[in-house]
């Protein structure tokens, strides 16, 4: 007979309940419900509603031109954004296309897709010619293809993104500049050279994350990007580096980002995002196609003619180091340019 | 007096208990969209008086989740239909073979009993809790803690051994057959 139901309830109640998560940015989503509630109560009730429902859109997102918010609010929408990227990752593909005009090599762009830890990204030349695919997936490791000199080349080992995982406190809330997981939103890295890592979502969550916490983002507002109604993020004045980020109001991802140096302030590189389902058709926008006619080399000997095309001044010069990060089994360190980095207060770069 | 706490604060907590407090909720209310309703209210309550919120936010969400799942099953008493369509569940349900079924019957049993005696037996079994704790978030007496999960369990050990006699019935006529 069975005599213990008390522990046979326990692990009923074990087993009913096993899959319930809480919806992500819970705070948030009970915000908006008694908002919701209390601008119905003043459309429909009377005045001791109608002061309710004002008060509560005090705390709202404020609308162009509207009160300033806390950083309490900016954590909420930041919080979505974290959340909502981390459940976006891995089903949803993330594409991004940036520009980047006034730097040394005029205006730029280019595309890039990610999924979980696959990764490619193409750079366009200024006149919109491709100058580097290149891309990564676990299967078939690092794969560059380098139009000026019609090579190719493929690695296993390397390129593998490097983007903490979310939630990794040490890499979202530091602000100093000695840290392995810069505050960097998107092109981490040099194109054409097996460090183009970006815009993975978590290195997107993470970016956010670090800069709110940092103190460094605050909800400026809403504001139209395509046609979308979006929450918008301003980095503070002072900041080395000007950062902008649009997101979606209902979905909490990024739409835009604009990032401008404050010191260099013709410099500036705009990312617009997709966010697109895992079909085979955007699935195979992660893999890097080889024209054909196009020579196989070895990796060091794609990379090595594309590290001299990268604009003097700019960009720090490359160093081979014995103990430093390895993407091509030795140790090649590329230093990030300065304009690159952003939300470090000072001299992180 | 408490300092302010702000949101983030908050946030961090529900980040580390909200699902723990989702199951309590879904226990209690009976069922995913119930708990989570549930919870958003708990948690509205808290939210508004969170600045100035001086105690245990946990022990706060505990209690309301049980007001609330005590007061919405008042209003709407739908547990007086309880015991009748248990037993149409267990018979259409049973499986002899494992003490699986017999989880989730209790559970369903549960999900049926009235909202007082279902939460005293979720804050002692479920959150294990003590019948002082229980008593406490209940806001009652010790003693109506025990009779509440007393019968609860006595309940749910006649569905158990209505389980078992007929586990053992089926068995026998496997045997002869």
């Amino acid at each position: 007979m069975i005599t213990d139901v008390e522990e046979l309830l326990r692990e009923g109640m074990e087993r009913y309940t096993a899959d319930l998560r809480a919806p992500a940015g819970l705070t948030y989503q009970v915000t908006r419900r008694r908002r919701r509630r209390l601008a119905w109560r003043s459309l429909t009730g009377g005045a001791a509603a109608l002061a309710a429902g004002a008060a509560a859109v005090a705390v709202m997102l404020p609308g162009a031109g509207g009160p300033r918010v806390s950083a309490a609010d900016a954590a909420y929408v930041v919080k979505n954004v974290s959340n909502a990227l981390s459940a976006a990752d891995p089903g949803t593909i993330a594409q991004m296309t940036i520009t980047t005009t006034g730097g040394p090599g005029g205006v730029t762009s280019a595309e890039e897709w990610s999924n979980g830890n696959e990764w490619r990204s193409v750079t366009y030349s200024s006149p919109g010619h491709p100058l580097y695919d290149e891309g990564y997936n676990p299967a078939a490791g690092y794969t560059l293809v380098s139009y000026p000199t019609k090579t190719w080349a493929r690695q296993a080992g390397v390129g593998q993104p490097a983007a903490p995982a979310l939630g990794d406190s040490s890499a979202t809330r530091d602000c100093g500049p000695g840290l392995g997981g810069f505050p960097v939103l998107f092109r981490l890295g040099l194109p054409g050279t097996s460090t183009s890592t970006s815009s993975l979502p978590t290195t997107v969550a993470n970016a956010l994350h670090t800069a709110v916490s940092c103190g460094s983002l605050s909800v400026a507002g809403r504001q139209t990007v395509d046609g979308t109604d979006a929450i918008e993020l301003k980095s503070r004045a002072g900041s080395l580096i000007s950062e902008t980020i649009w997101v979606s109001p209902s979905t909490y991802l990024p739409v835009r980002v604009i990032v401008r140096s404050s010191y260099a302030r013709t410099i500036q590189q705009t990312a617009d995002f997709t966010w697109l389902p895992p079909t085979t058709q955007n699935q195979a926008k992660l893999t890097v196609p080889v024209p054909a006619g196009f020579r196989k080399v070895s990796l060091p000997q794609a990379i090595a003619p594309n590290l001299k095309r990268i604009p003097g001044g700019a960009v720090p010069r490359p160093t081979f180091s014995p103990a430093g990060p390895a993407p091509f089994g030795r140790g090649l360190s590329v230093p990030r340019p300065a304009a690159l980095c952003f939300t470090v207060r000072r001299a992180a770069c | 007096m408490a300092a302010d706490r702000s949101t983030a604060e908050l946030e961090l907590f529900l980040a580390e208990r909200a699902d723990h407090l989702l199951r309590t909720a879904a226990l209690l209310a009976g069922g995913r969209e119930a708990g989570e309703d549930l919870l958003q209210t708990a948690v509205e309550r808290l939210l508004r008086r969170w600045r100035r919120f001086d105690g245990d936010p946990e022990g706060y969400l505990r209690r309301t989740l049980c007001n609330l799942a005590i007061d919405d099953r008042r209003r709407a008493g739908r547990w007086r239909q309880k015991e009748r369509l248990l037993r149409t569940d267990l018979r259409l349900a049973r499986d002899p073979a494992g003490e699986v079924d017999l989880r989730d019957a209790l559970v369903r049993l549960l999900l049926q009993l009235p909202a007082r005696q279902r939460a005293a037996l979720v804050l002692r079994f479920w959150e294990q809790l003590t019948d002082a704790e229980a008593a406490a978030v209940l806001g009652c007496a010790e003693g109506t803690v025990r009779s509440a999960v007393s019968r609860g369990l006595a309940r749910m050990r006649e569905l158990a051994d209505e389980w078992n006699d007929t586990a053992a019935m089926s068995g026998r006529e496997e045997e002869r057959s």
